[in-house]
């Protein structure tokens, strides 16, 4: 084989020779040097080749093992320069994630906030987080598409498929500008820091508050972005989209055009080995009936005025009705404090009501990242924090059932009024965290995050929720980690809530590139 | 108000990212980002003042594990030639720089794109895959510039590219290519005496970052400190390394830079095998700017070595 790979690249050398001669005699002196410098150039590129050819060879028969089929990749291998794997095929990476909880306080309830499928924490004892399917791949030169399958394992609740991306994305390949993106379709848009990324990446094993009171976790609604990188010195990239507005913090898209984005950041090297980024993101648009969670339209007829009631995680399974009652404070028979009443009532209007009017998000973001040996492998210091900042207004409606009887013994004789109450609100809050980790050996990491979220404004609440967690994590490869947090909340009108947590995080199959 | 507010922010934000934006645009030089610093000392050595020349990484970095920054999605942004090693080398964070930049010239199969490992003969090409097995480059050791006929091919390479991307320098890259040639045969030359009188010397290394120049030079591997490729000692490893060391007598225990010394220094102190840093790449050590001195240092430290 190597034979006559050799006498191929002889005759055809030899034939080149043979056919410029003529025309060299022809010429004058400078092209005929040309030309022989050319073919000193072929020539020279041929032996190269077929040096490397013969040492292919050497090496293949010095690794040559039982099976002489083995040899054949290692053949094509090199013929053909090494591309991608999965090149035709979508790379598909599966993410699996299980915890063990423990909370002190048996119930814990985001007051002032709808209360979303992310928003609540996670369930006490065995329970199995987000578990996640995504398959992506190259569509052409120009395009790329992603689906990301959500499996979410609510206790005592079938298991719930969740469509949590189904984009395409163009691939510098399709040359409109160097530096440009556009992403159509379903995906974790950007905003702030944390949205664009799976929560499995995360520092912490659930989202900080002002993540799982105004966005449910993350904003994937279905839409359109772009993004275009510019040619500076300084890393500067800006951007936008236009979003359906079913997701939180919209809802109930009426026209199905109902929101709109736009986002700046600027970054680049802090000396050596340190590296920073700062945004800033605006998410504007107009939610009709927003419930929180996904099932806005399912829930609006559902009992008692709290919607996420029946699929948020965080309400343990003895958050009953009855204790719904109680805590709406609404008829309470031994509620003499008529103001209390009145304060908590509005608190419920943000709770527990349907949103209709404009919302607007804004946020600024931080990151700085360390890497004291300039190996973030071995230790690396990771600080984090972003402000948000809400401004809400439009009408809420609570809806209302009172249930009278004539006789009190007699359930028969009972009846329920339901009564819609409509109220103009300013829902206007703010929250922040900020966050750090610090990577002391190249597979124990430590950090620690405190976060504030202010209830809403109408609320009229004296206090505002905090959240202080601690972290450490052990990694046994890139692709698998192991977790303990510790939480303590303090929410508004909530007794503290220490929470212990343990959680494992693996994913399979094709792993990407991480961004900053 | 609010709104004139965010109005208000909005155009301080635009006007910032403009006023970076605008002094950029006026350079005209060919920019290459090298994601090593040796393709970053060739593209010095053939590009000259023609070329502006960047390095993702340095000799006392990992380039398996770097974060994709902001910064070289800037950098990736405005180059003219990606000179990477390839191999998946860079799989943690070139396509994250190669997407997110969105520059053409540099993508795969692009003239601007050059990976070292599409041109030279390929060692350690795994026979299956297997996550196991752990940190596996499916198509090949990816640390290829530790052969000096390597650094001959890819400089070729790199001065046809050139060429073709920036014709009206074409010959000062020719010229300076030539130059480059001729110093490194005659260089190679002398460093063949020198590395037939290593031949058969045993070493130990870190990670399986050394395959170029152990069969460039002839030396024999004994026994890689790490588990698996990517995945660090531990301790009952560390006990069958010794074992392995006190029956061959080694005669160096070879580390990178940017590789942890402490299980070295452990063996090193059991057996008495010299711990020998070597510079690895352009930069990995003081006195070592270019490609010749990488070499010459590195054939100078395995001879103490040797003793």
């Amino acid at each position: 084989m190597f034979g006559a790979a050799r006498l191929t690249v002889c005759m055809v050398f030899g034939m080149l020779i043979v056919l410029s001669a003529p025309d060299t005699h022809a010429q004058s002196g400078t092209t005929v040097e040309a030309i022989r410098a050319e073919l000193e150039t072929l020539k020279r590129q041929y032996e190269d080749r077929i040096s490397t050819l013969e040492s292919q060879l050497e090496a293949l028969k010095h690794e040559s093992h039982e099976d002489e089929h083995e040899d054949e990749p290692h053949a094509r291998d090199h013929s053909d320069p090494p591309h991608q794997d999965n090149a035709f095929n979508p790379s598909i990476s599966l993410v699996l994630d299980g915890r063990v909880a423990n909370h002190s306080a048996d119930e814990s309830e985001l007051a002032g906030y709808p209360a979303g499928h992310e928003s609540g924490r996670t369930p006490s004892g065995l329970s199995l987080g987000h578990s996640e399917l995504v398959m992506n791949g190259s569509i052409d030169d120009k395009f790329m598409g992603n689906l990301t399958l959500g499996l979410g394992v609510h206790p005592g609740e079938p298991v719930e498929l969740e469509l949590e991306e189904a984009y395409v994305r163009t691939l510098p390949g399709i040359g409109i500008m160097d530096g440009f993106q556009l992403t159509a379709g379903r995906a974790l848009w950007t905003f702030g820091y944390l949205n664009e990324f799976h929560a499995h990446a995360d520092d912490f094993a659930d989202r900080p508050l002002p993540y799982r009171a105004y966005l449910d976790g993350a904003f994937n609604d279905d839409g359109v972005e772009m993004s275009l990188v510019l040619p500076t010195d300084m890393f500067a990239e800006f951007g936008g989209g236009v979003f359906r507005g079913d997701d939180m913090p919209f809802g109930g898209s009426d026209s199905g055009v109902e929101a709109w984005s736009a986002y700046g950041r600027i970054g680049g090297d802090a000396g050596r080995d340190g590296a920073w980024r700062v945004g800033a993101s605006i998410l504007n648009g107009r939610a009709h009936d927003r419930m929180g969670g996904v099932h806005v339209h399912d829930d609006v007829h559902d009992d008692h005025g709290d919607p996420g009631h029946d699929d948020d995680p965080g309400h343990d399974d003895d958050h009953d009705h009855d204790h719904d009652h109680d805590h709406l404070g609404l008829h309470d028979d031994d509620d003499d404090d008529h103001e209390e009443e009145e304060h908590e009532h509005l608190a419920d209007f943000f709770t527990g009501g349907a949103f209709t009017g404009n919302t607007r998000l804004v946020a600024l973001d931080v990151r700085y990242t360390w890497a004291p040996t300039g190996n973030p492998r071995e230790s690396e210091l990771i600080l984090q924090g972003e402000y948000f900042w809400r401004v809400e207004s439009g009408l809420y409606t609570l809806h209302e059932e009172h249930e009278t009887c004539e006789d009190p013994d007699d359930p028969h004789t009972c009846h329920v009024e339901t009564e819609d109450v409509v109220l103009d609100l300013d829902g206007g809050s703010s929250g922040w965290y900020v966050q750090g980790v610090y990577k002391f050996s190249p597979q124990w990491r430590a950090g620690a995050r405190y976060a504030r979220l202010e209830m809403p404004k109408d609320a009229e609440a004296e206090e505002d929720h905090s959240a202080f967690s601690a972290m450490v994590d052990w990694s046994s490869s890139e692709f698998g980690r192991v977790r303990l947090q510790y939480n303590r909340e303090n929410l508004y009108e909530q007794e503290d809530d220490n929470q212990v947590m343990l959680q494992y995080i693996m994913s399979l199959g094709a792993h990407g590139a991480h961004s900053f | 108000m609010m709104g004139r507010m965010y109005r208000f922010a909005l155009s301080v934000l635009i006007a910032g990212i403009l006023s970076v934006a605008l002094p950029a645009s006026a350079t005209a030089e060919t920019r290459i980002l090298a994601c090593e610093p040796e393709w970053a000392a060739i593209a010095r050595e053939i590009g000259g003042s023609d070329v502006v020349v960047h390095s993702a990484t340095h000799a006392r970095q990992d380039a398996h594990y770097i974060r994709a920054r902001p910064g070289l999605i800037a950098q990736i942004r405005r180059a003219d030639i990606l000179f990477c090693s390839g191999a998946d080398l860079e799989a943690g964070w070139l396509p994250v720089l190669l997407k997110r930049g969105a520059r053409l010239v540099v993508q795969h199969g692009q003239p601007g794109n050059i990976m070292a490992s599409d041109y030279v003969r390929m060692l350690e090409v795994p026979d299956n895959l297997d996550r196991s097995h752990g940190h596996v480059h499916p198509a090949g050791n990816p640390h290829v510039h530790l052969d000096p006929e390597n650094i001959g091919i890819l400089a070729r390479i790199l001065t046809e590219r050139l060429v073709l991307i920036d014709p009206d320098n074409a010959d000062g890259y020719h010229s300076r290519h030539a130059d480059f040639t001729a110093r490194w045969d005659k260089a190679r030359a002398t460093w063949r005496s020198r590395a037939e009188k290593l031949q058969g010397m045993k070493v130990i290394v870190h990670h399986t970052s050394w395959p170029y120049l152990l069969q460039w030079i002839g030396l024999d591997r004994v026994i890689a400190l790490e588990v698996l490729p990517g995945v660090s000692p531990t301790a009952s490893h560390l006990a069958q390394v010794l074992d392995r060391v006190s029956s061959s007598d080694a005669d160096a225990i070879l580390l990178t830079p940017f590789d942890p010394r402490d299980a070295a220094e452990w063996v090193s102190a059991r057996s008495g095998v010299p711990v020998v840093e070597l510079p690895f790449t352009v930069g990995g050590r003081e006195g070592v700017d270019d490609l010749f001195s990488l070499f010459d240092v590195t054939l100078e430290l395995l001879e103490g070595a040797r003793g």
